[in-house]
């Protein structure tokens, strides 16, 4: 019983495409221009050359961000979503359905369709591979160069991720939606 | 057959085919995957029962990051960072992830092969190992062996060319080279690093490293370090920009992921960073901000250089209308430079050679970096330390009927004028455009190619396909079905980096450790590592290349005379150095550590006291050494040189033409006529050159390459993104889709390197995107030889 989270200290992203690859051969995930758990998202940059603007060209790692009031679970008819015993957003590939209204839910665009199983799927936090295992890092994190990443568990105060987001401010991607994301970007 | 099929049945279990795009057809079955095609399968979850964990290095780039394979029922399904290496410190990018692709990809070499079609054809017939050694000594009927060929130039060894690529093995393939006795070994080096290396060395004394975790203030000038990952610098580094401890600013013609961690970006005029580094030491000289105390005690003729600068009025003015660099920046990043000194570092970099002044800018960037006293000091360049191994026996015989380095300026003979000095890796543009132009001194008909790609990695493909066709007799080793494969006559599969154990390697610097690649699983098909493949190709000709030598060697003739034929054969053999297996050879390399070679079999990696001082102290951090241990200090300063101190005026190569002093030429300045573009290439942190082109992981977050071309420009030429562009220039033509944006200056256009190949066995690169190498002019550096590659304009028309 936990409550998993992640920290990601963004401004160490150089847009490698590290974590997409590990998270792929980790968790046997489909190639293919949209389908990806975990991305790097990168604006056009903004200005005319030479006089570009250098803070327009931050890279923002995402993924699905494991809310804790998550639309995606609130409208899935069959139950497929659902939060696992460590608050982990999951998809039920037997009971999904694929009539993808979780996908128009999502305000984070964190979801693809797997042409295999024909679901939903999404990030997992490496729960049936890694932490499946007794792992305590997820592949994102384990393979990242610059270690932008910080996975553990929200619950208890002593962990590395409690302890930098009482240190550190940080903010969530769409606060105002309310779906109280667990993934936090540090400032 | 039996195995591999069975390997594929499990990967096929996992996970269904998942191929987009067509699959070509190959030419001819041996490259085929028919069997396989219908249970392909890509990426394969992890599973959660038993697995092997084996420490292994990473072979995607030239880092040698440590991993961690992880094997199930005898496939590898996920490589991990091994945290354990402080040169790697705990990471694999997106190449060292997608090496199981490389071990999987379908269109893998799997068999010997000897051609049967035309050179280039691409047309080949599989054969045993014993054929194709044959092949290589006698020939077929379709090309000549060795033997025939050593017979008709009577035993000029040098009528062979061997050429590498940088790898771990690379140096078991060069003691077949040394011990067969010719004098043309080319490798990398001058299509790569070898003028920033040299530059630096004959100034400093040695290629240092730069010490990214401590430094305060950082110039990156053509490095693109976001990008072109080193380790561990590009770790140590981004951790730290963006007002975290390290200010960064980086100069480069175009907007690169660097520059978007930079806190200021300077777009410089490609080929004039010279000027940028001379106004930055005329400001240091002139408002006497440098370190005294260190210019004092470990500089040579200072004051002939600083009057050097004064005379040639290297201003910040001046180099404004060189550079485009504003008076005011150079000031600025003089004054901030010296201030952060010697916790500032102008960092070396260690790409290919831009333009032809390459040589005296490195020295340039030696000697500012040293008037701040940032050498051999934490937070500059650093020397570090280096843990020794010991060596190994090799036989390196003379051949009277060798013919010399093919540069020879000893008096009354003919010599050529390619460059000024020839180093250890040869100058592969000047060599081969020699050879075309028939300017050699003595015909040169074999190649032997041992994971490397000339087709695809030197300028002017053109030219290097008019190379490969003229000679007799290719052989190469290599792992993929490359652009230079498909020249060869003979093709012997090498095994990919999980299938081997290669020669233990120690890395020098700060915190010094010793690594090793350990085999993570057994070889697949027929495919062997190269000192096995050398082991049965020496054994089959080094006796037959003795007796050759015997006829027509005189000093060898006298020899037996006086000796008898055994003794003197032990000095010919060639089988000495691949006699024993490359774990034996370990073995003795490291032990002079106790407890050294388990460790490295267990964890991969090996330091003294390793166990004592290897800590975790976070999930993401680990500390190799205590502070106090860091070798930041190993000479108080003192530069390498044989003089120890830092050379500013070498008066040696000014005898060979070469400016003593870094000197500013007319010549070197920037211009692009109307209507062309300066053609720029570079790197990104999702592919290595040509080499993981295949790599079905890593064409699947980058299809292709684009060209960068300035969006406003791009408008008015009506060009969209993804409209396909037709490239050209007096090299030749390649085709690649448009990327319009205000990235890169209006006169100039970029794509990144390695794509475009041609080989149609390559089911993934074959002709996606365009070939930059297509394009480049064969410009040479002059001092090295290295080939200059943003000295090239192009034109660009929508097809």
């Amino acid at each position: 019983m936990a409550r998993y989270g992640m920290a990601l200290d963004y401004k160490n992203c150089i847009n490698c495409k590290a974590c997409e690859v590990a998270c792929k051969e980790e968790n046997g995930v489909l190639l293919g221009a949209d389908k990806h758990r975990i991305w790097v998202g990168v604006k056009e940059i903004e200005g005319e050359f030479p006089l570009l603007s250098i803070a327009s060209n931050t890279f923002m790692p995402s993924q699905c961000q494991h809310c804790d009031n998550a639309p995606c679970e609130e409208v899935c008819p069959t139950h497929a979503t659902y939060y696992d015993e460590n608050g982990v957003v999951r998809v039920d590939s037997d009971k999904c359905i694929l009539c993808s209204y979780c996908m128009n839910a999502c305000p984070y665009d964190a979801r693809y369709v797997d042409d295999r199983t024909v679901t939903v799927d999404k990030c997992n936090f490496c729960s049936d591979t890694r932490l499946a295992r007794g792992e305590v890092t997820t592949a994102c994190q384990a393979t990242c160069p610059t270690k932008v990443r910080i996975f553990g568990d929200l619950d208890d105060p002593n962990s590395e991720i409690s302890q930098v987001l009482r240190e550190r401010e940080h903010f969530t991607l769409k606060t105002h939606l309310g779906t109280k994301p667990k993934l936090f970007y540090l400032i | 057959m039996a195995v591999e099929v069975s390997r594929r049945r499990f990967l096929q279990g996992s996970v269904a085919m998942t191929v987009l795009g067509g699959m070509s057809m190959a030419p001819s079955n041996l490259f085929s995957n028919e069997k396989e095609k219908g249970e392909l399968s890509i990426t394969t979850k992890t599973g959660t029962g038993k697995a092997v964990l084996v420490p292994t290095l990473c072979e995607m780039c030239v880092n040698k990051c440590a991993a961690i394979a992880r094997v199930e029922d005898g496939v590898v399904t996920k490589l991990n960072p091994n945290p354990m290496f402080p040169k790697s410190r705990n990471m694999l990018c997106p190449r060292g992830n997608a090496g199981i692709q490389a071990l999987y990809d379908p269109d893998r070499l799997k068999y010997p092969m000897i051609r049967i079609g035309e050179k280039g054809e691409g047309k080949f017939k599989r054969v045993t190992w014993d054929e194709a050694y044959d092949a290589i000594w006698n020939g077929t009927d379709k090309f000549k062996g060795m033997k025939q060929i050593l017979e008709e130039e009577k035993d000029n060894r040098s009528t062979f060319v061997f050429c590498a690529g940088e790898g771990m093995a690379e140096h078991t393939f060069k003691n077949f080279y040394t011990g067969f006795g010719s004098s043309n070994w080319l490798n990398h080096a001058s299509l790569c690093l070898r003028t920033v290396v040299s530059g630096y060395g004959v100034t400093l004394g040695t290629y240092p490293q730069a010490d990214l975790e401590n430094a305060e203030y950082i110039i990156m000038a053509g490095a693109n370090r976001a990008e072109a990952i080193v380790t561990p610098d590009t770790m140590d580094f981004f951790k730290r920009t963006k007002g975290r401890g390290a200010k960064l600013i980086c100069i480069d013609p175009r907007f690169t992921n660097t520059a978007a961690k930079a806190d200021k970006w300077l777009p410089i005029k490609p080929g004039t960073d010279l000027a940028f580094v001379l106004a930055l030491t005329y400001v240091v000289l002139n408002e006497e901000l440098y370190d005294k105390a260190y210019v004092e005690k470990y500089f040579k003729s200072f004051d002939v250089y600083k009057n050097h600068i004064y005379a040639e009025g290297y201003t910040p003015e001046w180099a404004e209308k060189i550079t485009g660099i504003a008076a005011k920046d150079i000031y600025e990043i003089a004054r901030d430079f010296m201030a952060y000194a010697p916790k500032a570092v102008y960092y070396p970099g260690r790409r290919s050679t831009f333009a032809k002044n390459d040589f005296q800018l490195r020295r340039a960037m030696a000697i500012f970096q040293a008037l701040g006293g940032g050498i051999d000091t934490k937070g500059g360049l650093i020397f570090g330390k280096k843990l020794p191994l010991k060596g190994h026996e090799t036989v390196a015989p003379m051949y009277a009927q060798a013919e010399g380095v093919d540069v020879d300026r000893t008096k009354g003979k003919p010599g050529y004028a390619d460059c000024a000095i020839v180093s250890g890796g040869g100058g592969w543009v000047p060599f081969r455009n020699r050879v075309l132009e028939g300017r050699s001194l003595y015909p040169v008909r074999g190649l032997f190619v041992y994971k490397h790609n000339p087709m695809m990695n030197m300028p002017n493909t053109a030219k290097t396909a008019k190379f490969l066709k003229g000679l007799d007799l290719i052989v190469t080793i290599d792992t993929m079905p490359s652009d230079t494969v498909m020249y060869a006559d003979v093709v012997l599969p090498e095994c990919t980096y999980l299938e081997r154990t290669d020669p233990v390697k120690t890395f020098g610097g700060a915190e010094p450790a010793i690594a090793v690649r350990n085999k993570v699983i057994d070889p697949m098909f027929e495919t062997k590592p190269v000192i096995e493949i050398l082991r049965g190709l020496t054994e089959k000709i080094s006796k037959p290349l003795f007796e050759i030598t015997k006829k027509y060697d005189e000093d060898v003739q006298d020899e037996i005379a006086d000796r008898g034929e055994e003794d003197v054969y032990k000095e010919y053999d060639l089988t000495i150095p691949f006699k024993q297996s490359q774990e034996e050879l370990n073995e003795h390399a490291v032990s002079g550590y106790p407890g050294a070679y388990e460790a490295l079999k267990e964890h991969g990696v090996f330091y003294p006291k390793i166990e004592e001082y290897f800590k975790q102290v976070s999930v993401n951090e680990h500390v190799y050494y205590p502070e106090e241990k860091k070798a930041y200090s190993v000479q108080g300063g003192a530069p390498k040189t044989p003089s120890g101190k830092v050379e500013c005026n070498l008066r040696s190569i000014a005898k060979k033409g070469v400016d003593p002093m870094p000197t500013w030429r007319k010549e070197y300045e920037y211009t692009v006529p109307e209507g062309k573009f300066r053609m720029l290439t570079g790197r990104h942190a999702q592919f290595t050159q040509s080499g993981t082109a295949n790599n079905a992981m890593l064409h699947d977050l980058i299809h292709e390459n684009y060209i960068w071309i300035n969006k406003r420009v791009a408008k008015k030429m009506g060009i969209r993104f993804g409209d396909l562009i037709e490239v050209s220039s007096r090299a030749g033509k390649t085709r690649i889709k448009a990327y319009p944006t205000e990235k890169i200056a209006p006169d100039q256009v970029f794509f990144i390197h390695g794509f475009g190949e041609e080989s149609e066995a390559l089911t993934w690169a074959y002709r996606s995107g365009g070939n930059d190498n297509a394009v480049i002019e064969d410009a040479v550096e002059p001092v090295y030889g290295g080939a200059a590659m943003h000295e090239t304009n192009v034109e660009i028309r929508k097809v």
